[in-house]
């Protein structure tokens, strides 16, 4: 009897389930559990990872310098997300809302930039900013400036940098969201006498925000780690935590230490998850 | 049913040619009759056509492959199965570290006749005494470029670079054992310290170049020197080279105290399933006018001194190029320290860098 339930049961579901969970034990969890074991791990003298537990690494995440830049990292990250909600809700709200013919060539226009690889974009960026680039030479023969602007590696540029480089993961989650908003709500509000700004703050945005909290959580958590940003723009001036967790794995050569950092990384981004759920948020907008 | 057999026939003919390309293939260029030889070499470092000559003179199949830093030859050359790589192209501390790994085989000088080309002041380096183990080939000098068009001060050491003048000018190299071996040159010490109370005092100096330095880049330090947005440098003469070329104001000087050497080399990996080959291989790279090919293609400072010979008047009076050999024996190359001091290494850069 049992034989035939398992064959009945048991062994469809394994034989559709089973793939996607061999996939996800040896692609997902085999890496990170490897990485966890890796940050109680030491390093010999030829800076080979050797395998005795220790908690060196642990104490010296602590290390006040690097606790400092823990601070930088997460101020970059919350002003960046702040700024791309600033500019992608009116954004996504047009997009959303538009009758035009035009709308999937406005949503086009943000689906584009993925098509070059982030990494050439921001060097392109530095051309264009520097003191000899096209916006100060610009801005200089139309007499605008005497000096060129020192636009360059600083906190400001990073900033500038991540928004470029992650708004899109802000208005993609925000653009479903307003989509997906039921017209006959905001008639019902008018009805009812509610005036723009009013509907939009009890309406508009309760009902929107499950979107601006999965754009914040995209948005927000690459920022800690996306180090080449850090580098080319900020000129190695304002680092995150990923140019941390990618010295110790390049120059600095101890990989348990580097894996200690991005533990700090999965921690702080399960700790957002878990908050976003909490609030309510829906797991599969995140596309997790 | 005749065109179904049309069809067929039309793709056994397909097959089948299909099978002799590739039968061709492996008679012509697949492997050459003298076997194979696999390099490890660091990106844009080795020119292609060198390469094909060495195919061509010796028969033997060349696999290329190449890395970008030496953290990762090593991480690779560990990973990978014994024998997937003959030779690889560490530098001098990662020659030391391989060594004391016994991961490289004694070279042949039977076959490698011709390491007398290489210049008297490569020969016999601190790295690997008695070049057992490794050959020299290019190399480099961490000089300060200088955009005179834009500096009034006169720089002529790496001390000169804490002058409070030259505020937010500097681009450094993205590199902790760079900066803060220049910080301990600048103040008489080794870049190799590893006394406590010596490395608290460079700290402090170290600390006083925070405000000068706009930029650290090591991919292309060059490109900040060139747009102005940096008048000065600190990086490897070769870049100082380039960026010459694009704006002549820009002057190397090679700092006083002595400067921060580097000499990437060519070694057997003990493992190599081709270690004959190997040794030909280092033999033909020691050959003056294949290093002079190299150097035509890659201007680092060349070891091959008969090689730069030929290479005519202008490289070697270009000293950005080819830096004089009293500043190469003044210098000093970057060496493996323990784990402990590495961590105060590390602490001291993100003091700096914070």
């Amino acid at each position: 009897m049992t034989k035939h339930k398992f064959k009945a049961k048991t062994l469809p579901a394994l034989s559709m389930v089973g793939p996607v969970t061999i996939w996800l034990l040896v692609f997902v969890a085999a890496p990170l559990i490897y990485v966890l074991v890796m940050s109680f791990c030491g390093i010999d003298q030829f800076y080979n990872v050797s395998y005795h537990f220790t908690l060196t690494n642990y104490k010296r995440l602590l290390n006040a310098d690097y606790v400092n830049i823990y601070g930088h990292s997460l101020i970059i990250a919350l002003a960046t997300t702040l700024i791309c909600i600033l500019i992608a809700y009116p954004f996504a709200y047009i997009i959303a809302r538009t009758k035009s013919k035009k709308k999937s060539l406005l949503y086009m226009l943000v689906i584009i930039p993925f098509w070059t690889n982030s990494l050439i974009r921001i060097y392109g960026w530095r051309s264009l900013l520097g003191t000899s680039g096209w916006i100060n030479t610009f801005l200089m023969n139309i007499h605008l400036i005497d000096e060129p602007i020192d636009f360059l590696y600083k906190q400001g540029t990073t900033i500038f940098g991540m928004v470029y480089c992650l708004f899109p993961f802000m208005v993609l989650p925000l653009y479903t969201a307003i989509e997906k908003l039921d017209n006959s709500l905001l008639e019902a509000s008018a009805d009812l006498g509610a005036k723009g700004p009013k509907t939009f703050f009890n309406v508009i945005l309760p009902l929107t925000s499950g979107g601006i909290f999965s754009g914040s959580i995209m948005v927000f958590i690459p920022c800690l780690g996306y180090f080449f940003v850090a580098d080319i723009l900020g000129g190695g001036n304002s680092d995150v935590i990923g140019n941390l967790v990618e010295r110790q794995f390049q120059s600095g050569n101890n990989w348990p230490l580097g894996a200690a950092l991005s533990i700090i990384l999965i921690l702080v981004t399960l700790i957002l998850v878990k908050i976003y759920q909490k609030l309510g948020g829906d797991m599969d907008s995140l596309g997790v | 049913m005749k065109k179904k057999r049309v069809l067929s026939i039309v793709l056994s003919v397909m097959l089948v040619s299909a099978m002799f390309a590739f039968t061709g293939c492996g008679n012509g260029s697949g492997s050459g009759a003298n076997g194979e030889l696999n390099i490890f070499t660091w990106t844009e470092y080795v020119p292609e056509a060198v390469i094909d000559k060495f195919e061509e003179e010796y028969d033997i199949k060349v696999n290329w492959t190449t890395f970008s830093s030496n953290e990762d030859m090593l991480a690779k050359v560990r990973a990978e199965a014994d024998g997937t790589y003959d030779i690889v192209q560490p530098s001098d501390y990662m020659v030391e570290q391989m060594i004391a790994q016994d991961m490289l085989m004694e070279l042949d000088y039977d076959i490698i006749d011709n390491l007398d080309n290489i210049g008297e002041g490569y020969l016999n380096p601190s790295y690997d005494p008695g070049n057992v183990y490794s050959v020299p080939y290019q190399g480099g000098v961490a000089a300060i470029g200088v955009n005179t068009d834009e500096i009034d001060l006169e720089i002529t050491s790496y001390a000169d670079l804490f002058d409070e003048s030259l505020k937010g000018q500097l681009v450094v190299l993205d590199d902790y054992r760079a900066v803060i071996g220049m910080a301990a040159r600048s103040m008489g010490y080794s870049m190799n310290e590893t006394d406590e109370d010596v490395l608290s005092e460079i700290e402090e100096k170290l600390l006083t170049l925070k405000d000068n330095i706009k930029v650290y880049d090591s991919d292309s330090p060059k490109s900040s020197l060139i747009s102005g947005d940096c008048t000065v440098a600190y990086c490897w003469s070769a870049e100082i080279a380039l960026a010459q070329e694009e704006n002549p104001a820009i002057e190397i000087v090679f700092p006083e105290e002595g400067p921060y050497v580097f000499m990437d080399n060519w070694a057997v990996l003990k493992g190599a399933k081709n270690s004959e080959n190997a040794m030909k291989f280092i033999k033909f790279m020691l050959e003056p006018e294949n290093a002079q090919m190299v150097s035509e293609e890659f201007p680092y400072l060349n070891a091959n001194e008969k090689g730069v010979e030929l290479m005519g008047e202008d490289f070697i009076n270009n000293e950005a190029k080819n830096p004089p050999s009293s500043v190469i024996a003044s210098g000093e190359y970057v060496s493996n320290l323990d784990t402990d001091t590495l961590a105060i290494y590390d602490e001291m850069w993100t003091k700096l860098k914070r």
